[in-house]
C-alpha cells in the first residue's frame, strides 16, 4: 500500500468507535444471546410504557406532517417541511428522469435559500456527446506551489474545519518513486533542489473498483468517464474508500463547514453542492465546470501548466497529443483499473 | 404469575403491531413499484473496458455543442499559425507592453539617445535585468531590431511582430516550441472545449528572465497534519 501514512490517520476514529460500541444493550450480564429485532421485541416493558413510546413516535411523525399542514405555522416553515419531506423520499439520481432531476435541483436551491438566505445555482446537466475526459500531469513542470489545492478547496466547497483536500502533492527525492518515502508535508520554499513533485487525486478509472463495491449504487461512472457520488444516496459505509487503490476518496466525519460568504454558488448535483455528515466525496474533475466546457479548477490555477485536461475521443486535443508523443505512465497499471490520469515528463 | 401475564400480553401486542407495520411496508413497496415508470438511465457501465480500445473504436467527427468563447470576452486575441497546418488563438501582446510603441522614445538611433544622458541619470530600462543565456550567446539586439524597435528580429534578420514572439523563442527552444504546438507545454485558457486559446511564451515567462523562481507554497499541508496529529 503506497499511501499508508494517510490511511493510518483515517483509521483512527473508526477504532475509537469500535471500543465505545462494545456493549450497547446494557445487559451484558444475562446469558441469553439476542440479536437484532429480538433485542427490541423482548425487552421487558409494561403496557403503559409501550403505549407511551408508541404515542411519542406517533407525535414525532405527525409533527412533521403537522408543520406542513398547520394553519398557524409560517409559510416558510410549511414550505420547508414540505420540501424536506419530498427530498427525503426522492430516489437514486441514476433512476431519475430529467424532470425529476430538475425537481430535486429546484428543491435544493429553494431549501438553501430558506435556510441560509442566499441563492445558489445547482446544475443537473448530463454528459456531453462524444466526450471522454482525460487528464495528464507533467512531473517535470510541477513545482509544488500548491495553488491547485487552494483552488480545489475553494471551487468544491470542501470542509474548512478538517482541511479536506482532494489533491495531494507528494515531494519525491530525485531517483525514487516510492510513495512511502515521499514527503507530503513539506515546509520549505519550492521547488527544493534534488526533488520533484507528483500530484494525486481521483483518477476516474475506466474500471473503478470503488463503484463495484458500493452496496447501494450511490457511486457510478458517467458516460463521459467521470466517477460521481450521489451524496443523498451514500450511506457512508466507506467500502469505496477501502477499495480505492489510489487514496482518491475522502469521508466527511463531521458536517462540512464552509463560511457562508465563501460558498461557491455555481454547483452541480453530482459535484460541489454542499455535502452532509457521513458521506463520501472526492474529485469530480469539477463536473460543474467541465460539463460547460471549462477546465477543472486545478488546471486553471496551476501557474506552471503542469496540468492538462481534455477529451480523449478528440484526436486534435492536447491530451491525445501527449498520449501519442510523450512517454506516459499511470500509477499501479497492473491492477487493470485503467485510470484516465497519466503522468509524463518533458 | 401476574407479571408473566402482563409480559405475554405486551409481547403479543408488540408483535401484532410489528406484523401490521410489515404488511404496510410491503404494500408501500408494491405500490411504488407498480406506479413508478422509471427506466434505468443506463449511466452505469459495468463491464471491464480498456480506454485504448474505446478510443480506437471511436471514429465519428465531433461537433461540440459547448463553447468557452463567452468566458474570455475581455481578452484580446490573435491567431497563431504554425507551418500553415496548425492554428490556434493566443493573447494579444503589444498592448500589454508598457510604453508600446517603442518608437515613442526611440525616435533616434540608440547611440544618439544615450549621448544626451547625464552622468548620474538612471538608464531608461533600469528595471530590465538580463538573466537569459550568456553574453556570448545573446544580447539585446539578438531579439530586438535596432532599425525598428517596434518589432523583433529573427536570427536571419527577418522582422517578427511582438504578438508573434513565439516564432522568436522557437528559434533556440525548439523542444519547448514543439511541445507548445502539440499541447504539453504551456497553458490553455478558457477551457478544454473550443475555441483553443493557449498562453504564448511571454504570458508565463518574462523574456528577460525566463526561469521560474522558487517561492513558498500557496498553502502548507503541515498545518492540517499538526491539527489531526496532536503528538
Amino acid at each position: 500500500m503506497i499511501f499508508s501514512n494517510d490511511n493510518k490517520d483515517d483509521d483512527r476514529p473508526a477504532r475509537q468507535e469500535g471500543k465505545e460500541s462494545g456493549c450497547q444493550s446494557g445487559n451484558c450480564s444475562c446469558n441469553k444471546k439476542e440479536d437484532g429485532i429480538q433485542q427490541v421485541m423482548n425487552k421487558p416493558t409494561d403496557r403503559r410504557e409501550a403505549l407511551k413510546k408508541l404515542t411519542m413516535g406517533f407525535l414525532a411523525g405527525t409533527g412533521f406532517v403537522a408543520a406542513s399542514c398547520s394553519p398557524t405555522a409560517g409559510d416558510d416553515k410549511k414550505e420547508k417541511a414540505q420540501l424536506d419531506w419530498e427530498e427525503f423520499f426522492k430516489g437514486n439520481y441514476q433512476l431519475m428522469d430529467d424532470d425529476e432531476k430538475q425537481a430535486t435541483v429546484n428543491r435544493l436551491e429553494r431549501l438553501y435559500e430558506l435556510n441560509v438566505g442566499r441563492k445558489i445555482n445547482v446544475l443537473a446537466n448530463g454528459p456531453e456527446k462524444d466526450v471522454l475526459y482525460g487528464y495528464a500531469f507533467n512531473i517535470s513542470k510541477c513545482q509544488g506551489y500548491m495553488d491547485c489545492v487552494n483552488a480545489c478547496v475553494k471551487e468544491n466547497n470542501q470542509d474548512r474545519a478538517s482541511q479536506m483536500q482532494y489533491i495531494r502533492i507528494h515531494e519525491h527525492q530525485n531517483g525514487s518513486m516510492d510513495f512511502e518515502l515521499a514527503d507530503d508535508n513539506y515546509y520549505h520554499e519550492v521547488p527544493a533542489a534534488g526533488h520533484f513533485y507528483i500530484g494525486t487525486q481521483c483518477f476516474h478509472c475506466e474500471n473503478p473498483p470503488c463503484v463495484d463495491v458500493c452496496p447501494v449504487k450511490a457511486t457510478w461512472k458517467e458516460k463521459d468517464g467521470i466517477v460521481v457520488i450521489d451524496y443523498d444516496w451514500c450511506i457512508g459505509c466507506r467500502y469505496c474508500m477501502a477499495a480505492c487503490p489510489y487514496d482518491g476518496r475522502r469521508f466527511n466525519w463531521a458536517t462540512p463547514e464552509v463560511p457562508k460568504e465563501e460558498v461557491n454558488n455555481n454547483q452541480h448535483y453530482l459535484g460541489n453542492r454542499l455535502r452532509k455528515k457521513g458521506v463520501m466525496e472526492k474529485c469530480t474533475f469539477c463536473i460543474q465546470r467541465t460539463r460547460t466546457g471549462k477546465n477543472p479548477a486545478c488546471v486553471e490555477a496551476c501557474p506552471t501548466g503542469a496540468r492538462i485536461f481534455g477529451n480523449l475521443l478528440d484526436p486534435t486535443s492536447e491530451i491525445r497529443w501527449i498520449l501519442a508523443n510523450k512517454k506516459v505512465f499511470r500509477l499501479k497499471e497492473d491492477l487493470g483499473t485503467e485510470p484516465k490520469f497519466w503522468y509524463f515528463m518533458d | 404469575m401476574d407479571t408473566n401475564i402482563i409480559v405475554n400480553k405486551r409481547m403479543i401486542s408488540l408483535k401484532t403491531i410489528f406484523k401490521i407495520a410489515l404488511l404496510l411496508s410491503l404494500f408501500l413497496v408494491y405500490h411504488s413499484c407498480t406506479t413508478s415508470q422509471h427506466e434505468e438511465s443506463g449511466n452505469q457501465v459495468m463491464e471491464h473496458t480498456s480506454i485504448g480500445e474505446r478510443v480506437k473504436k471511436f471514429n465519428d467527427s465531433i461537433h461540440y455543442s459547448i463553447s468557452t468563447a463567452n468566458t474570455l470576452q475581455q481578452l484580446k486575441m490573435v491567431l497563431a499559425v504554425i507551418h500553415d497546418t496548425v492554428s490556434f488563438l493566443i493573447p494579444e501582446r503589444a498592448s500589454q507592453i508598457q510604453s508600446f510603441p517603442c518608437t515613442n522614445c526611440h525616435s533616434k538611433p540608440i547611440k544618439q539617445l544615450s549621448l544626451g544622458r547625464k552622468e548620474n541619470e538612471r538608464k531608461a530600462h533600469w528595471d530590465v535585468t538580463m538573466v537569459h543565456g550568456s553574453s556570448e550567446v545573446m544580447n539585446c539586439m539578438t531579439c530586438h531590431n535596432e532599425a525598428n524597435l517596434d518589432e523583433l528580429t529573427s536570427l536571419t534578420n527577418k522582422q517578427i511582430v511582438f504578438d508573434q514572439s513565439f516564432k522568436l523563442c522557437g528559434q533556440c527552444h525548439s523542444t519547448q516550441y514543439k511541445d507548445w504546438v502539440g499541447g504539453s507545454h504551456g497553458k490553455r485558457l478558457g477551457g478544454w472545449a473550443p475555441p483553443k486559446i493557449i498562453n504564448s511564451c511571454t504570458n508565463c515567462h518574462n523574456p528577460h528572465k525566463p526561469a521560474f523562481e522558487s517561492r513558498w507554497p500557496a498553502r502548507l499541508n503541515t498545518v492540517s497534519n499538526s491539527k489531526t496529529n496532536p503528538d
